[in-house]
This record gives C-alpha cells, sequence and structure tokens, in this order.
C-alpha cells in the first residue's frame, strides 16, 4: 500500500463528510498526519480506517461506530469537547486547538445531565 | 507513591504522550497495549474499563484507586501531587 497516497485519499473523503457536520481538520499538521497514517494502516491491517484512539472489540455493531469520520456516532460528546476524541477535527470555529481537552464520556454525560437538572422543566 | 497502570493503543499519539508524561516525571509506570493483546485479554480489559465507568476509549489510567480517561495531564499532576503528601 501506498501509505502517502492512502492518507491524502482519506484527507480528500474526510473533508467532504465533516465539512456539512460543522467540523473541519485539526490545524495540527503533524498530529493530523501521523492519525491519518495509523488509520491508513489500521485500514489495511482490519478493513477500515479506525479510530486510532478507541478500541475495537469482538462487536462488529459498536465497530462500526469508531470508524472515521466517527462524529454522527458521538454527536452530542463531539461537540461538547469541540473536537472528536483523537483530534484529528475541530469544530469551524475553532482556532487554538491546543486548548481543546479530551473529556471522558461519563463526564459529558454527568455535566449534561446537571444542566438539564439545573434548567427549566421541559 | 500510587501505583500507576495505563492502557493504551499503539496507534494513539494521546497515549504516546501519556507514557512520556510519567516518563518525564519519573514515575514508574505500567501499561499494557490493548491493541497488542490477544482477544481474551481485549475482553478482560474490556470489562474492567466499563466496570469503572469508561467506554474503550484510550489512554485510560489508573493512578491508585482514581481512573483518568483521556490525556490529562493537570489531572495526573494533581493526583500524583495527593499522593506525595499521604
Amino acid at each position: 500500500m501506498d501509505v502517502e497516497a492512502r492518507k491524502r485519499s482519506l484527507r480528500y473523503f474526510f473533508a467532504k463528510i465533516v465539512e456539512p457536520l460543522g467540523y473541519k481538520f485539526t490545524p495540527d499538521e503533524e498530529l493530523a498526519d501521523f492519525l491519518l497514517e495509523q488509520e491508513s494502516h489500521l485500514e489495511e491491517a482490519h478493513g477500515s480506517p479506525f479510530c486510532p484512539c478507541q478500541g475495537r472489540t469482538q462487536n462488529h455493531a459498536e465497530n462500526m461506530q469508531i470508524v472515521c469520520p466517527c462524529i454522527p456516532f458521538h454527536r452530542d460528546h463531539f461537540d461538547y469537547m469541540k473536537r472528536c476524541w483523537c483530534g484529528l477535527f475541530v469544530h469551524k470555529d475553532v482556532t487554538d486547538a491546543d486548548s481543546l481537552s479530551q473529556i471522558p464520556y461519563a463526564d459529558f454525560t454527568k455535566a449534561r445531565d446537571d444542566a438539564r437538572g439545573s434548567g427549566d422543566d421541559r | 507513591m500510587k501505583n500507576v497502570l495505563m492502557y493504551t493503543l499503539s496507534t494513539c499519539p494521546w497515549c504516546r504522550k501519556t507514557k512520556k508524561y510519567f516518563t518525564d516525571h519519573n514515575i514508574p509506570f505500567q501499561f499494557v497495549d490493548y491493541d497488542l493483546q490477544t482477544a481474551e485479554e481485549q475482553e478482560k480489559i474490556e470489562l474492567e474499563m466499563k466496570k469503572r465507568g469508561g467506554a474503550l476509549s484510550f489512554p485510560w489510567v489508573l493512578i491508585g484507586d482514581d481512573v483518568v480517561v483521556g490525556w490529562n495531564p493537570a489531572k495526573y499532576d494533581e493526583l500524583m501531587a495527593l499522593s506525595k503528601t499521604k
């Protein structure tokens, strides 16, 4: 496999998918390049460009939810962080990607539930 | 000093940063690259991570009895500083 060519292809296809979702590639080119390279290798080994920072299991349906770009499957969580878990994509309005952090899903759901609890009756 | 165990992925840049953080701070740690384990070992790790309230998101760091999911040097600092006062 020509890894560099595959990285260019993934970048081309991913941009078309994430743009309408309100995301863009991280401005950190070194990080983007590393992640795309890992995804190229994962695709070659396992058939799909899985997220390099989330684990695959024996459950095929679960695994399909971490194929990049996995934003639609984790939309609320990623919108809250303004980035995806691995950081390949950030919200379009983000100018300083370094200021964003990985927030565990459990922390996100707690914050969301607390906000709902403190709000007006729905 | 608290024991540090981390579950990581060999493909994850944040996992590499996490290992580097503990190495640079001279904090001994154990790590297991989840993706390089057998299916049986992966299943055990998956169960442990999910039992402790996590998804299969990496890095996953157990510091003493506290779990930190994701690259979070401020939290590592906090938990390791706490351990120094005990």
